[in-house]
This record gives structure tokens, sequence and C-alpha cells, in this order.
């Protein structure tokens, strides 16, 4: 008996009421109704004269009819079928209800798997809405390894967490989902011979991550009850694991993509490495002090990813300067200069067909600029010379001072430290110097600590 | 006691918010059902609800017209109305606010949130 009918409830309706009085009248006089929600019982002796009918439906006696026999058994009939005709409405309600749910929750994790590009976070959120539909104890989605052939366990969850150590998802079933593509239920753990090594009881369902007919992962739900899984389940599972299979590989090919875009950006940088070895070291070293001003200045994770990338590339044009000039080891005549100044904005050319570093360039081509207007190549001033581009400027100038030329021997680390200082507001955006100051403080300050600990 | 109207022409949807409302029943509140603008525009007159779910889409007068009548019109602050609306089709919330709704939620809603947002609205724990 899954719906609860009063039959007080019934009586209160407009409707019925006024049928009971119009059946009053026609019919030879007054019945007595006793709605009994909490006894189920017949009315105790002398609570009527007359003969009692039970007002029933599906075994639950709703309430009793007293009075004249043939009026009391019709009226009896007639509450019996409002009764079930309200008990089938709110089974259909329910039905609904359930269903609607389910279509809410489908909504919700299509809406969230498409804004989610990382393959952990899609494995988590699915875990956690499968966790509000079908009711488990435990929750495992499995991601096939193309390498190994074997499923890695990408995220698990107890529904209860004291308790997560007495369920189980069994990989061996789970591997046999990945390689059938078939979702499957198993009703009593103690009775399936695959987990016969089992002491627990309880079911399994499961459930493969497809990708057109393609097998990337398998989700799996556990629960201590025999029998709790339904084919209903298995639909709406399958339902979600459609949605999250395409999540997944949606993921996976972003994440291949950026993995790739990194290492063609790391390529480009070594191009520049392997024609003027000097330019390769330097290049790291520029990176890592753009990155504590970075840090300095607060900038979020997001743009310190575009830092390090400007960094890196920020001499790439380098690549499209003569080797007589580039890798010269005398001082360079005036025209010579000009030629090597070209490089920021042959930095900038080079790059502008890579769409992804188009926030970038700016890095790049500036990196030469000066605070005061007087840089290269397009004579910017203040803020409109590009952030990353005044970072990289402050560091690339440090370490080209420290560095010992040929011609001319680097400067000691305090005098290069002063120079910036001196030069801040002129060649540089004082902010910028003022975070890469407080870096070195602060590093000179770990050294000297580290020093006296020794 | 409280009164908790649901105003929709489609017969599953009142039928699904009756049911989300439920439970609300065996705490003594009253749920009334109402199938277009008219009937629902009755039943505020005669029932006074306390908190009604407003369908937007509806023949004969559609929820912004009940709605403003309710609020505008009858200036009846204290019924506080939810307007419902199909997601999709993008909700005008400057006509809603123009009409004096308190709040919309976007169908399909989630079950728990309308049982959540009527307990808050009718004080009921």
């Amino acid at each position: 008996m899954a719906e609860k009918i009063s039959l007080k409830k019934l009586l209160a309706r407009k409707d019925i009421r006024e049928l009971i009085v119009q059946f009053e009248a026609v019919s030879a006089g007054g019945y007595e109704i006793y709605p009994d929600e909490e006894r189920g019982e017949q009315p105790g002796q002398g609570t009527s004269l007359y003969p009692c009918f039970p007002v029933k439906i599906y075994e639950q006696t709703l309430g009793w009819v007293a009075g004249e026999a043939r009026g009391a058994s019709f009226l009896t009939a007639l509450l019996t079928f409002f009764a079930k005709e309200e008990y089938e409405k709110k089974a259909l309600g329910r039905e609904t209800l359930e269903r609607y749910k389910e279509i809410n929750v489908l909504y919700e994790i299509a809406a969230k798997l498409a804004a989610t590009l990382d393959t952990a976070d899609v494995a988590r959120l699915v875990l956690a809405e499968t966790q509000r539909i079908i009711c488990s104890d435990f929750i495992q989605v499995m991601i096939l390894n193309e390498k190994t052939g074997q499923l890695d366990i990408s995220a698990a969850s107890a529904a209860d967490k004291s308790k997560s150590g007495r369920f189980f998802i069994d990989m061996g079933i789970a591997q046999q989902v990945a390689f059938s593509g078939r979702a499957e239920i198993i009703d009593s753990v103690a009775t399936d011979p695959r987990l016969s090594h089992r002491s627990q009881t309880g079911s399994l369902l499961y459930a493969p991550l497809k990708n057109q007919d393609r097998v990337i992962g398998v989700i799996g739900l556990s629960s201590h009850i025999p029998a709790k899984y339904t084919s209903g389940d298995l639909k709406l599972l399958s339902a979600i694991a459609l949605h999250a299979a395409l999540a997944i590989e949606n993921a996976k090919l972003y994440e291949q993509l950026r993995e790739d875009f990194i290492n063609t950006v790391r390529s480009l940088a070594e191009a520049i490495e392997k024609r003027d070895p000097y330019t390769g070291d330097h290049t790291r070293r520029v990176m890592e002090y753009s990155l504590a001003i970075g840090a300095r200045l607060n900038l979020s994770p997001g743009q310190l990813k575009k830092l390090e990338m400007a960094a890196v590339l920020h001499d790439i044009g380098k690549i499209g300067v003569r080797d007589s000039i580039l890798l010269k080891p005398d001082r360079l005549t005036d025209d010579e200069f000009a030629e090597i100044k070209r490089h920021a904005g042959l930095g900038g050319e080079i790059l502008r067909h890579i769409k992804p570093l188009a926030d970038i360039l700016p890095g790049i081509k500036q990196h030469h600029e000066r605070f005061d207007g007087k840089g290269y190549p397009e004579q910017l001033a203040g803020e409109d010379i590009h952030l990353l581009a005044r970072i990289i400027a402050v560091a690339d100038a440090f370490d080209a001072m420290l560095t010992d030329r040929p011609y001319r021997k680097g400067l000691p680390f305090e005098k290069a430290l002063q120079e910036l200082t001196a030069n801040a507001g002129t060649q540089f955006d004082p902010q910028v110097v003022e975070a890469f100051m407080q870096v070195q403080a602060e590093q000179t300050e770990a050294m000297r600590r580290k020093e006296g600990l020794l | 006691m409280s009164k908790v109207l649901i105003v929709d022409d489609e017969p599953h949807l009142r039928l699904l918010l009756q049911q989300a409302l439920e439970e609300l029943e065996d705490e003594g509140v009253e749920l009334l059902l109402a199938c277009d603008g008219e009937e629902a525009l009755e039943q505020i007159q005669t029932e006074d609800p306390n908190l009604v779910f407003l369908d937007v889409m509806m023949p004969k007068q559609n929820g912004f017209e009940v709605c403003n009548t309710v609020k505008k019109v009858w200036n009846q602050q204290d019924t506080y109305i939810i307007m419902l609306t199909a997601k999709g089709q993008e909700f005008d919330k400057q006509k809603g606010m123009q009409v004096g709704a308190d709040i919309y939620m976007t169908k399909p809603f989630d079950p728990d949130l309308v049982i959540q947002k009527a307990r808050e609205v009718l004080g009921l724990a």
C-alpha cells in the first residue's frame, strides 16, 4: 500500500458531499459514515444500530458506513469508487513526480557537465548527482586507462562516510561491464558465483560509460539491500552514464588539446634556444623572475599562466634576426642594434596566427617599451604598455645586467638592483620594480635565516 | 490554517505541484487548485491563500495579468506569489517585477526547492 487515502479528506470534497446529501434525500434516510484512518476497525457494538459496511481499497480499510443495508452498501460502493480514483490519481502523481525529479536531475547534470572540462571534476559531479536520485550506499566512477586497458577509480563516495569500508564495487564485474558494454544488475551479492569470495550481502548496479559503442569507463552503485535495483534504476543510470561519457570524452579532448598547445609553445621556445644558447638560460630565468613578480602583484592563476607563456616566448622574434648579429660576440653597431630591435615586433608577427596566444601577444611585442614612452617598437608609455610586458621588461633587464657578455662584465647583484630602482618611473613601471624589490628582499632574508641556522 | 493555491492550465503540472506539496497537508495546509487565470482570481478572492504558485502562460488571463490584479489592483501584498515559467522561454523579469511577483521559478522546477520555498513562506519549520 504505497498511497495513503483519507476518507475524511474525501468527505471534505464539495462534489462528494453534495452527492451524499442528494443520495440521502432520495433514499430512505440518514447514514453514518465513520472515517477511520488510525484503527481501521469496525465501530464498536452500540455505536450504531445498523449494519456496518467497510470502505476498503487494496486491503486497506478507510472507514465504515452504517445505515439501512441497501442504501449503506450503495454508499459504500460509491465511496470506494472515489477512494480508488483518488488512490490512482495519487499513484500517478507520485510516479509523475518521480519522473519529473529524474528529468530535472538529468537536465541539471547535462547543464553542469557541459561547463566542466576536467575529467576528475566530471567524475565527482556524476557521483554527486547520481547519489541524489538513485538510492545507494556506495558509488564509484571508473575510467578506462587506454595504456593499461584497466579501469582506474576516478571518484568514489559512500552515502554514510562512517560506513564506507563496508561497501564495495567489484572491479572484476566492472571489467566485464566495460568489456561487454552492457549495464548489469546483481540482485544478490551473496548468491552470485562471481562474488562468492565476498562476505557482504546486498546488490550492485553497473552501467558502462559509452561513446558511440566505445566504452570509456563504468559507473557502479552498491546497496546493502538485496534486489534493491530495478530496471527503472538501470535506465536512469544509463541516461546519466550517457551524459557522463560525453563530458569525460570532451574533458579528455580538451586536456589533450591543452597539452599539445603547451608542448607547441615549448617547442617554439626551444627553437630559439637552439640557435642562441645564451637565450635559453636567459629565457628560463626571465620566466622565473616574472612569475615571482606576478605572484607578488597578486595575479590570478590564469594571468600567471599567461605571464609564464609570454615570458617563455618573449625573445622568440630573435629567430628572425641574422646569425651575424644575433651571435656577434662584440658590441653591436647602431645599424645592427636597429636590426636586433626588430625581434620584439617579429615575435608578435610569428605568433599572431595562434589564437589562444592572442592575449599574450602584447606581453611579447611590448617587452622593450619603456614606462616613459622612449622604448620600442611603438613608444607606448605608462599603463598603455601591457602589464605582462611591464613585468617581463623588468625581469629581462635585470637578467641582462647580471650576465657577462664578451664585451662587458655583468653587474654585481646589488648594483643591478640599484639600477632598477634608479630607472623606476623612467624605463620601468615603479610598481613592478617595487614588487621585484620585495621579492628579492624576501629571498635575501630567507637566505640569511638559512645561513644563520647553519 | 494556511492555504496554498496552485494555478496551472496543464493538469499534469497541477498534479505535480500538488504531489510535491502533499506533505504540507499533514500539517494542516489546504491545497487549492485553479486551471486558468479567471478561476485563480476567484479562488484568491474567496479563499485568500497565503501562497500562490502561478503559471505565466495560461489561456484567458495569463499569470502576469492575474498577479497584477492581486498585487496592484487589490493591493494584496500579503499574498506571496511565485511565478512559474518554462525553461527556454526567457522569463520577462522586468515584467514580473512590474506586476509585483515575489519570486519566479523555472520549469522543470526542482520539487525539493518547491517544498522548501513553500515552508519558508508559510513559516513552517
